[in-house]
């Protein structure tokens, strides 16, 4: 008689051969960086464009989401590259190009339409537009708006990420992506402040210009064309207050909230005063060197 | 039964030998061919190779099958200096084409996302969407995109400000909801190092569509005798977007797209006669009017994973 446990293990032999003779399919797996790669750097032989290097960098901007009057400035970035991934340097730009926008006009137009239709006499000062509109509207309203006309801003460059990116499956070029940070000296042309009884007495209201101190920072993308140029995209915001329109629009009221017929720093309204930079980048000396 | 359990455990065992124990039998026959081939070849080739020895000791190198090679075929020794040889600069830089970290081809992208507008001052418009997209290629995906804006339409302070400073009224509209069917084609990819430790892939497409779009003027001019109903439109759209892949399956998308379609704005003039008649409550010409939208979502793609086709 055999015993019910060499039964047991006759058959459990048997099934475990059985099992031997299925194949095992191999599953894909992450690369676990273990054995031979492990502790190794992400990349090597990597190009740095930036160590050690000068950038000059003429730049064009434009300012974004404008409510009155668009800005395009002509200025330059000149940094030095302490490292691959840390530069200090200064971007200046001139507002050279103020444009209204289609809102401005639309308002001018209604400017025109109500003096050149206005009863006279009276006049148009005497209309019930002429009278609320006093202190806000000037025969040109595209005069009295608010505009950057310089701006300079010292910063640290930060760049963590290098890497290349593949157009069209075939043009491969080496990218890296930079955060500025740092202060920023806006000079920028505003109305002029009046007081109540004193304001809306011009023609044309009389502008002044005045230096906004804020902070600013950037995100931007560089392509690198060859070993000393690159082409840069950036978005910047420069968040300040000031009075864009030249209206009274605080001042007076609960909380202030309300026109008090008066020009004045509580009619200035914070905006991110967002901007997009193209920029060629020229890096000298013009040979980067090669990580290990 | 004794006997069964023993045949099966014998036959089990048998199972597992390697297959390759039959096919040694058949290779050591082949062997034994051709060796008798290489003896002839062999013969004929001394006479040929006579000249050969002749030229140079260096000519014919050492080593078990480059003297094989060399006496079955003396025109196919390979004739070299191998100390001159050795003595070359060696390239070391090894080129490896690294597999595409996510593939998308035949795999189904679920992209629920939530938008919100960009350039609309008055009103904004934000709102939940959803984005399904089959991608035919690895580079060129077709699918359906839908946006839900009805209960989110917000009036901005700045359009008060506009109209109690300059006493202009701008005609504003609110979206209801948008459809449209896309094509969506990625001419890039890359991926970045970050800070020198870690590595993330990611994908810039373009995209692009035909739909529609429901949306009403908010009636401003006349509210007191004016009321709109929501009506479709027809609408394109094109964008750009931005995905970075947090593992093979999963990323995180930015996109910016355009929603271009003729508005039928309220007439800025009321007709005093007769303010309740609907035709006087619209403009004459429709304009058009481009809504664009910064999206951030998600992409889901099924399957979770994919398997590479090599060519054998």
């Amino acid at each position: 008689m055999i015993s019910n446990a060499t039964k047991r293990l006759v058959s459990a032999l048997a099934i475990g051969f059985a099992f031997l003779g299925i194949s095992e399919r191999a599953e894909a797996q992450e690369i676990l960086l273990t054995g031979p790669l492990a502790g190794a750097p992400a990349v090597r032989q990597l190009r740095l464009y930036r160590q050690n290097r000068f950038e000059i960098a003429p730049v064009v901007s434009f300012t974004l989401l404008d409510e009155y009057q668009r800005t395009i400035l002509f200025g330059a970035r000149l940094t030095y590259n302490i490292t691959d991934w840390l530069g200090i340097g200064v971007w200046g730009a001139y507002g050279a190009i103020k444009i209204p926008t289609a809102l401005s006009d639309h308002i001018q137009d209604v400017n025109k339409d109500r003096r050149a239709n206005a009863p006279n006499p009276p006049g148009y000062d005497e209309t019930l537009s002429g009278r609320l509109l006093k202190v806000n509207m000037s025969t040109d309203f595209t005069k009295q708006l608010g505009g950057i006309d310089l701006v300079l801003a010292p910063q640290l460059t930060f760049t963590p990420f290098r890497g290349k990116i593949a157009l069209f499956q075939s043009i491969y070029i080496d990218t890296d992506l930079y955060i500025s940070l740092g202060p920023s000296f806006v000079w920028l042309k505003e109305r002029a402040q009046c007081s109540v009884g004193q304001c809306g007495n011009e023609a044309i209201f009389p502008m002044e210009s005045r230096m906004a101190i804020s902070g600013t920072g950037a995100l931007g993308l560089m392509l690198y064309v060859n070993k000393w140029s690159a082409l840069g995209f950036e978005f910047r915001a420069l968040p300040f207050s000031w009075n864009r329109g030249g209206f009274d629009t605080a001042g007076g009221g609960k909380d202030k909230e309300f026109p008090d017929n008066a020009i004045t720093a509580s009619d200035q309204r914070w905006a991110w005063n967002t901007m997009f930079n193209i920029s060629y980048s020229f890096y000298l000396p013009t040979q980067y060197r090669i990580s290990e | 039964m004794k006997k069964s359990r023993v045949g099966l455990l014998a036959a089990a065992a048998l199972g597992i030998l390697p297959a390759t124990g039959w096919a040694q039998a058949k290779g050591n026959a082949a062997a034994g061919d051709t060796a008798e081939a290489g003896e002839a070849a062999a013969a004929e080739g001394e006479a040929a190779g006579t000249p050969a020895e002749g030229e140079g000791e260096a000519a014919v190198p050492e080593g078990g099958g480059l003297e094989e090679i060399c006496k079955i075929d003396p025109a196919a020794c390979p004739n070299l200096d191998m100390e001159k040889e050795a003595a070359r600069p060696l390239r070391e830089n090894l080129y490896a084409m690294q597999q595409i970290f996510a593939l998308r081809a035949r795999r189904l992208e679920l992209q629920p996302y939530f938008g919100l507008t960009l350039n609309d001052q008055f009103v904004s418009h934000p709102g939940p969407g959803l984005a399904l997209n089959y991608y035919i290629t690895n580079v060129l995906a077709v699918g359906v995109n839908g946006n839900y804006f009805e209960v989110f339409n917000s009036d901005s302070d700045f359009n008060a400000q506009v109209r109690r400073s300059a006493r202009v009224a701008v005609p504003l509209t609110e979206y209801q909801w948008s459809a449209a069917l896309n094509f969506t084609y990625v001419p890039a990819y890359g991926k970045f190092a970050g800070f020198g430790d870690f590595i993330f892939h990611y994908d810039a497409y373009i995209v692009g569509g035909v739909g529609a779009i429901s949306t009403r003027p908010i009636p401003v001019i006349d509210p007191d005798n004016r009321n709109f109903a929501f009506e479709p439109k027809i609408c394109f759209n094109a964008g750009l977007g931005l995905r970075i892949f947090l593992n093979r399956w999963f990323a995180v998308d930015l996109e910016m797209r355009d929603y271009i379609y003729p508005e039928k704005l309220e007439a800025l003039s009321v007709n005093e006669m007769d303010k309740t008649n609907k035709s006087t409550w619209y403009e004459n010409k429709s304009t058009i009017t481009h809504a664009v939208q910064a999206q951030l979502g998600v992409s889901i793609f099924l399957p979770f994973s994919f398997e590479y086709r090599l060519p054998k």
